[in-house]
C-alpha cells in the first residue's frame, strides 16, 4: 500500500515536473508564437527607420473634404493633406489672393480619381490631376512643390466623376460626365430627357509650360451616365474607353431603373481621330466650346455591350485588352482591343444606340472570369507578371487571376468593401508588381471606436509572391476614391523657392519694405523673416500696418528666409484671414478694412524659438 | 659677386608663382556649422575674391547673438586680396628672372610677413564679429573668439574652422620657394 502511494505520488511528481517543464518549453513552439514571429516579419517588411524614406508615395484621393493624402509606402505614414478643391486653414489656402481666386465662391469640392502626368506610359512626376464632381472642376498639383497650380471650372457638363485620366504622354485628360444635363434649354423638363439631355464629355488639355488648362474638345454624348474612363497604351494609344450606366434613360429612382437593362456600354473612342476631326474644323460651336455629336459621324466613336451597371474599366500595361465588368455582376469582363479594331473595320455591328454603333458583343469579347461566389467587381490594377487584380465590392476581397488565361490565382479578404485598388505602377506600361494597397469604405471595429461612424482603411498587400499576403491595415481620412502609386526616384520637389527679381510683388531686402497709399487703397510690401515682419523698414514700429475704416488693403509678404523648411505665416485676428508661406515665397492677401480697432497680427506657422514673438499691428482707425 | 639660383630652382619658383595664381580661385578658409536642425551642415567658405556657403542662413541665424551680418562688401580685403595674390606672383617670376638669391631672401621675407599680417587680420576680423555682439540682441552671450582653425561651441551650434585647398597651395607655393635655399646652398 505504502509502495503503491509513493508509485503514485511519484508519477504524479513527474507529470507535475514534466507538465511545468514542458509547459515553459513549449511555450515557443506553439502555433501562436509561430504566427507572432510572422507578424514580426510583416512588421519589419512595412517599418521604416528613423532617417530613411518610403519607397512609395501614394497619392490617395479625399473625395468630398476636397483634398489630396499623402501617404508613404510600405509605411503607411501619413506625410502631406494638399488641399485642391476646398479652403484649408492649415495651409492658408483659399485665404491669399491666388488661391481664394483659384477657388472661386466654393467651400468645398468632392474630389475624385487623382492621375499622374505620364510620359511613354509611365509617370514622369510632372503633375497631379484631379476632377472635382461636386462642381464640374478640374485642378492640376505641381509635384514640385506639392501645391494646387490651377483649377478650371468646365462648362457643358455635370460632374466629372470618372475622370481624370490621362493618355500615354498626357495630351489629354478625359472629363465624362456623371449626370446628364439639359443642352440646349437651359430648363428642358425630365420628360423629355431622352431628347433634351446629353452627357457631355470633355477632352482637356494642359500646358506644363504655362500650368493652366483649356478644353480640346468637347462630345455630346447621349443622356447616360458615365463612370470611369481610361485611355488605352501602346496599340490602343490613340484609343480610350469609358463606362456608362443608365442606359435607360431613367430620370428618376435610378436605383432600380437603371438597373433594368441587361446590358450598358463601354464608349470606344478614337480621341486621335476627334482631335483630327476638330483641327479640320468638323464641329459645331456650343456654348463656346467644340463640340463633336457622336450621331453626325460615322467613325471615332463606338459602343461596346458590357454586363449592366459597370463601374471600372481598366487597360492592361500592354494595351492590348480593357476589362470591365458589370458592378452587380459576378465575372470579370476581358474585351480585346485588336477584336474590337477588326470589328470596326468590318463592320461587324448588332445594331446602333442613339446614332452610335454597338459593336458585336460576341466579336469584342475575350472572356468572362467568374471566380465562385465572388461579387461586385469594381477596379483591376496589375503587376509585372501578367496577372491582374481586382477588388470586389460586395463579397470584400481581392482576386488575383492571371489576365492571359483567365485562371483565378488567389483571393485575400480585406476590412470591408473595397471600392478602388491601387498597385505600384499599377495603371501604367511597368507596373511594379511589390505593393498593392486596397482602398476600403468600411473599417467596422478595426480601431479604437470614435463614435458611429468608423474610419475608413487601406490594407496594404505583397503582391511579389504566388499568393498575396496581407502586411497592414491603416485608417484613412474619408474617403478614398482611388489612388496612384509612384516610386519616390519618379518625383523631385525643390525646398525653397528661387529669388524670382523680375516679381514686382516681391521684396528681398528690407531696405525695400514699403507701405503705399493710393486714394483709399493702401498696398504694402512687406517680410517676413526669422522672427519678424517687417511692413515699412522706416518707419517708427515696422511691423504695424495702419490704415482707415473703409480703405482696401493689400498685402505682399515675401519670406526672405532662404533656408528649407522656414515656413511662416500670416493671421489676422478677427478678420478671418491667414496664409502660410514657404521660404522664398511672395504671397498676397487683399481685404476692406471694414471694422476698425486694433488688430494683433502673428505668424501662424511656427518658425522658430522666438516664433511666439513674431507679431504686430493691423490698425484700422475709424471714420471720423 | 651675387649668387645665381640653378635651374631646378627656377623650375621651383614658377611653379610656387603659378600655385599663387591657381589658389585664388580656391578656397582659401572655412566655417562649418552644425545644429541638431541643422545636421547636414552650414556654410561659410572664403575664398580670396569672395564668400561661398549658407551665408544668408548664417546671418539670419547670427541675429539671435546679435552677431554683425558678414557680407563680401564688410571684408574689402576682398576687393584687394587678388592683386596682392599676382602681385607676388609676378614678384616672384621677378625674382626667378633675375636669379638672385639674395632678392629670393627678399621674396621670403614679404611671404612670410604677408602671410602674419593676413592671419592677424583674420583674428582681428574673428574678435571683431564676436566681440562686438548686439547688447539688444534675444540671446544675450558673452563675448567670443572663434578660433582660426579648430572647434568651438556658441549656443547650440558646434563650429569647425578650418584651412583649405587655396591656402594649402599656398603653403606649398611657400615650401617651393624655401627650395632653392637647400638646393643652391653650397653656393
Amino acid at each position: 500500500m505504502k509502495k503503491a502511494l509513493s508509485a503514485v505520488s511519484g508519477i504524479a511528481v513527474g507529470f507535475l515536473a514534466a507538465t511545468v517543464f514542458f509547459a515553459e518549453f513549449g511555450g515557443s513552439a506553439t502555433p501562436t508564437s509561430t504566427a507572432s514571429s510572422d507578424e514580426r516579419s510583416k512588421a519589419e517588411q512595412v517599418y521604416v527607420p528613423f532617417g530613411e524614406h518610403d519607397d512609395y508615395y501614394l497619392m490617395n484621393s479625399g473625395g468630398h473634404s476636397g483634398q489630396l493624402f499623402v501617404y508613404g509606402v510600405p509605411s503607411m505614414r501619413h506625410i502631406r493633406t494638399v488641399p485642391v478643391f476646398t479652403p484649408d486653414p492649415a495651409t492658408g489656402y483659399g485665404y491669399d489672393a491666388e488661391s481664394k481666386e483659384m477657388l472661386g465662391d466654393y467651400t468645398w469640392g468632392d474630389f475624385h480619381h487623382p492621375a499622374l502626368s505620364e510620359t511613354d506610359g509611365d509617370y514622369d512626376g510632372n503633375f497631379l490631376f484631379a476632377t472635382d464632381v461636386a462642381n464640374n472642376r478640374v485642378a492640376a498639383i505641381d509635384l514640385e512643390d506639392f501645391h494646387t497650380t490651377d483649377i478650371m471650372e468646365v462648362p457643358n457638363i455635370g460632374g466629372p466623376h470618372c475622370a481624370a485620366f490621362v493618355t500615354e504622354n498626357t495630351e489629354y485628360l478625359f472629363l465624362p460626365t456623371r449626370f446628364s444635363l439639359p443642352f440646349e434649354d437651359p430648363h428642358a423638363s425630365l420628360d423629355d430627357f431622352s431628347e433634351e439631355y446629353r452627357g457631355v464629355l470633355s477632352a482637356m488639355i494642359f500646358d506644363q509650360e504655362q500650368k493652366t488648362f483649356d478644353i480640346g474638345y468637347q462630345v455630346a454624348l447621349p443622356p447616360w451616365s458615365y463612370d470611369k474612363a481610361r485611355a488605352g497604351k501602346g496599340v490602343s494609344g490613340e484609343w480610350a474607353v469609358i463606362t456608362t450606366y443608365n442606359t435607360e434613360e431613367a430620370t428618376t429612382n435610378l436605383e432600380i431603373n437603371a438597373s433594368q437593362a441587361d446590358r450598358d456600354f463601354i464608349v470606344l473612342f478614337n480621341w486621335k481621330g476627334l482631335e483630327e476631326m476638330v483641327a479640320n474644323g468638323e464641329y459645331e460651336e456650343f456654348n463656346g466650346e467644340k463640340m463633336v455629336f457622336p450621331e453626325n459621324i460615322d467613325e471615332h466613336i463606338y459602343l461596346v455591350p458590357v454586363a449592366k451597371s459597370p463601374h471600372g474599366v481598366d487597360v492592361t500595361p500592354d494595351g492590348t485588352r480593357f476589362i470591365a465588368s458589370g458592378k452587380l455582376a459576378p465575372a470579370m469582363t476581358v474585351f480585346s482591343f485588336e477584336s474590337a479594331f477588326e470589328a470596326i473595320e468590318n463592320e461587324d455591328f448588332s445594331g446602333e444606340r442613339n446614332g452610335i454603333p454597338v459593336l458585336n458583343y460576341e466579336s469584342v469579347m475575350e472572356r468572362e472570369v467568374d471566380p465562385p461566389g465572388a461579387l461586385g467587381p469594381l477596379h483591376t490594377q496589375f503587376d509585372d507578371r501578367g496577372n491582374a487584380y481586382t477588388s470586389m465590392f460586395i463579397s470584400s476581397e481581392v482576386v488575383k487571376w492571371n489576365v492571359d488565361s483567365g485562371e483565378v490565382l488567389d483571393r485575400h479578404d480585406v476590412y470591408y468593401s473595397p471600392g478602388h485598388l491601387v498597385a505600384a505602377h499599377g495603371d501604367t506600361v511597368e507596373p511594379h508588381g511589390n505593393y498593392l494597397v486596397s482602398l476600403n469604405k468600411i473599417a467596422k471595429n478595426n480601431f479604437l471606436s470614435v463614435g458611429p461612424s468608423h474610419p475608413e482603411s487601406m490594407d496594404l498587400f505583397d503582391i511579389t509572391g504566388d499568393e498575396m499576403v496581407h502586411l497592414s491595415t491603416t485608417p484613412v481620412n474619408p474617403e478614398p476614391h482611388y489612388g496612384q502609386m509612384v516610386h519616390r526616384d519618379v518625383l523631385d520637389p525643390f525646398h525653397v523657392y528661387p529669388q524670382d527679381e523680375s516679381d514686382p510683388l516681391a521684396v528681398y531686402d528690407q531696405n525695400d519694405t514699403r507701405i503705399e497709399r493710393n486714394g483709399d487703397h493702401v498696398e504694402v510690401f512687406g517680410i517676413t523673416m526669422r522672427s519678424k515682419f517687417i511692413f515699412d523698414a522706416t518707419a517708427e514700429r515696422p511691423d504695424v500696418i495702419e490704415v482707415n475704416e473703409g480703405d482696401t488693403v493689400t498685402i505682399h509678404l515675401t519670406n526672405t528666409d532662404f533656408d528649407q523648411d522656414i515656413t511662416h505665416g500670416f493671421g489676422i485676428m478677427d478678420y478671418d484671414l491667414n496664409f502660410e508661406q514657404m521660404p522664398g515665397q511672395t504671397k498676397t492677401l487683399e481685404f476692406v478694412a471694414d471694422k476698425s480697432g486694433v488688430f494683433p497680427v502673428y505668424c501662424t506657422n511656427f518658425c522658430s524659438a522666438l516664433h511666439q514673438e513674431m507679431t504686430g499691428y493691423l490698425i484700422v482707425n475709424p471714420k471720423e | 659677386m651675387t649668387k645665381r639660383l640653378s635651374n631646378s630652382s627656377v623650375v621651383s619658383l614658377y611653379i610656387a608663382a603659378g600655385l599663387l595664381v591657381v589658389s585664388i580661385f580656391l578656397p582659401w578658409w572655412g566655417m562649418r556649422f552644425y545644429a541638431p536642425q541643422y545636421p547636414e551642415g552650414l556654410d561659410i567658405i572664403v575664398y580670396p575674391y569672395k564668400l561661398a556657403g549658407e551665408i544668408d542662413i548664417v546671418n539670419s541665424l547670427n541675429h539671435y547673438i546679435g552677431m554683425a551680418n558678414f557680407s563680401e562688401e564688410t571684408f574689402p580685403e576682398l576687393q584687394v586680396l587678388p592683386y596682392i595674390i599676382v602681385g607676388l606672383a609676378l614678384l616672384t617670376v621677378v625674382v626667378t628672372m633675375l636669379r638672385r638669391k639674395s632678392l629670393l631672401y627678399g621674396l621670403i621675407f614679404i611671404m612670410v610677413v604677408g602671410g602674419i599680417i593676413g592671419i592677424y587680420d583674420m583674428h582681428h576680423w574673428l574678435t571683431e564679429f564676436g566681440t562686438n555682439l548686439d547688447p539688444m540682441a534675444p540671446i544675450d552671450l558673452e563675448p567670443f573668439v572663434p578660433p582660426i582653425i579648430g572647434e568651438n561651441i556658441i549656443a547650440n551650434f558646434v563650429t569647425n574652422s578650418y584651412f583649405t585647398y587655396g591656402s594649402f597651395l599656398l603653403g606649398i607655393a611657400f615650401l617651393l620657394m624655401l627650395f632653392p635655399l637647400w638646393r643652391d646652398r653650397k653656393q
